[in-house]
């Protein structure tokens, strides 16, 4: 009962909202035409999941969401370390590439990539990885840069050979900057994941909405885009979890 | 010669992973290790970009998308920096009750919601600032509340101990506190504008760069589309080269620990110097002739120029 109350107290807004968003819709302050009560768009999002095709998509979107990211995350966490400063004439070459790589926007490299890689997976995943990169590089980087000197110093005057400070001091110091980067990165492909399936798929969330769009299918564009949404915080909400599984070490520092 | 080369080996060294990339595109279409079709040399990338500014059309881009990532970003900070100090100086339980739903909402993707938009804002200027806006509202309203969350409580404390009014607690303690903070959310706001806006440009524009990208590359006029990306690059580098240098700058009353690096100490204020009347003039002047490209290009269209030259440049294709 209590932790229902705190549950509750937690999330009143949103249920506020969505009262909100119900009752004007329902007493003809929004068309409804435009927009549907929210009610209506769960029924609707209910019958799509009911019919099964809906879960194929959202599947089909989270595979490629994650395929990207795990290839992001593969590629940038050495990088980051690289660039982090242990190899300074190498960090200060590779800078300025970096900066300038990471402003290329995905959306004009899409079409650059088709040229090279057509429309197929290979397309989606790599403008996925492409803009996952670069957070979770600079994050990385910045991390392994801030760690605490005192932590550095004590280890070298323990005598700690390189490898032994890099993963047990400089890794976990810079644990929660990585996860920074991870989180960034989550909603950035998520985000990009949704624009890249509509600009060439048959198949996903972003197609879904798409081909709602392109129908006009009001219900269906709310329930894809509130899906979207969700599945969005919950991504989010899921590595947070992580992190605080992973990372114990951490003194969470709270103002009140 | 040993001398110049100690002088300059900072930016020797800096320079030459970006040099060296340069160069590789310059080699590999020429030497054929990639399909110039594909990827055309740097060079000729860049002989479109010039074609393009001779004729007056890469200012119109560059000019009108500025305008319009600038206006987003300002729409963006005049609704969420009175909102974030509004709920945490007044209301500091209701905003930490509003969170969970601004994050949800700030998950929502206006590309879902496209035809949304479109029915409530119709298809002109209207549609794509408000794209960008919402997208860059939420940086900059999390990084406002966070900021004033995190400003030191003994400060609060002891101004509250001084009996100062809110208004003054707020302007005088909260917001040079937060201030940081603060620049940092514009900075990711802008870029998320900046990345938005491209989107919104390439889903229905008429000018702009994320259109002249598009619409390069649907008539296969790739040093073109090159060169508009190029473009987007260095203006997105020197965005964040301006809000870093703010960023840097407003935070000059910390130190900054950087163990490998050296520390980052200055001692400027930039309320003090020409930043803010530089900075005054540069935002009024690319809203004024921003304003103007756009008016110009939505009411007559790109191509209507009386100077512009036929010669290379394909009708507008919608």
């Amino acid at each position: 009962m209590k932790a229902f109350k705190v549950a509750l107290d937690n999330n009143i807004a949103i249920l506020v909202f969505l009262l909100v968003w119900e009752f004007m819709s329902r007493i003809g302050l929004f068309n409804a035409m435009f927009i549907p009560p929210f009610s209506a768009v769960l029924v609707t999002t209910w019958d799509l999941m009911v019919s099964g095709h809906l879960a194929q998509d959202i599947l089909i979107s989270l595979m490629r969401a994650i395929t990207g990211f795990l290839v992001a995350a593969i590629v940038a966490i050495p990088l980051g370390f690289l660039l982090g400063g242990w190899f300074k004439n190498t960090q200060l070459a590779l800078e300025p590439l970096f900066e300038m790589a990471a402003q290329a926007n995905p959306f004009i490299l899409f079409h650059v990539i088709i040229l090279f890689l057509g429309i197929g997976e290979a397309t989606k995943i790599t403008i996925i990885a492409w803009i996952c990169i670069w957070p979770i590089l600079f994050n990385t980087a910045s991390g392994i840069r801030n760690v605490d000197a005192v932590l550095l110093k004590s280890a070298l005057s323990f005598g700690l050979g390189k490898w032994a400070i890099f993963y047990k001091i400089v890794l976990p110091a810079a644990a929660p900057a990585i996860f920074t980067g991870f989180r960034l990165s989550a909603g950035y492909s998520f985000f990009l994941l949704i624009v890249a399936e509509m600009m060439g798929s048959n198949s996903g969330l972003g197609w879904f909405v798409l081909y709602s769009q392109e129908n006009y299918n009001i219900q269906w564009i709310f329930s894809g885009a509130m899906l979207i949404g969700v599945l969005g915080l919950s991504i989010d909400l899921l590595i947070q979890y992580i992190e605080k599984k992973v990372i114990v070490w951490e003194v969470e520092e709270r103002v009140e | 010669m040993k001398i110049v080369f100690n002088k300059f080996r900072g930016v020797i060294i800096r320079s030459s992973g970006l040099v060296a990339f340069l160069a590789l595109w310059e080699i590999a279409p020429r030497w054929g290790w990639a399909d110039p079709q594909f990827l055309p040399p740097l060079s000729s990338v860049l002989k479109a970009a010039a074609v393009l500014w001779d004729d007056g059309f890469l200012y119109t881009h560059i000019i009108v998308s500025l305008w319009r990532a600038l206006l987003g970003t300002l729409l963006a900070m005049v609704i969420a920096l009175p909102l974030g100090f509004i709920l945490e100086g007044w209301f500091p339980s209701g905003s930490r009750r509003l969170d969970p739903l601004f994050r949800l909402l700030s998950h929502l993707n206006p590309f879902s919601l496209a035809p949304v938009f479109m029915l409530f804002f119709g298809i002109g200027e209207l549609e794509k600032l408000a794209i960008i806006t919402l997208v860059a509202v939420w940086p900059v309203l999390f990084h406002t509340i966070t900021g004033i969350r995190t400003v030191d409580p003994l400060i609060i404390k002891t101004a509250y101990s001084l009996n100062v009014s809110k208004l003054i607690l707020i302007w005088d303690v909260l917001l040079p506190g937060a201030l940081p903070t603060i620049i940092t959310g514009l900075r990711v706001g802008t870029q998320m504008a900046v990345f938005m806006l491209i989107a919104a440009e390439m889903l229905g524009a008429s000018a702009g760069l994320g259109w002249l990208v598009h619409n390069s590359a649907m008539l296969y006029q790739v040093p073109r589309m090159y060169a508009g990306g190029l473009s987007i690059i260095v203006l997105g580098i020197c965005i964040n080269q301006i809000i870093l240098r703010i960023e840097r700058n407003s935070l000059f009353w910390k130190d900054s620990i950087e163990f490998l690096g050296q520390t980052n100490r200055r001692a400027v204020n930039f309320t003090n110097s020409l930043y803010v009347p530089i900075l005054i003039g540069v935002i009024v002047g690319i809203l004024f002739f921003g304003g103007q490209e756009v008016n110009r290009v939505n009411s007559q269209g790109l191509y209507n120029k009386d100077n512009m030259s036929q010669h290379n440049h394909p009708i507008k294709v919608e």
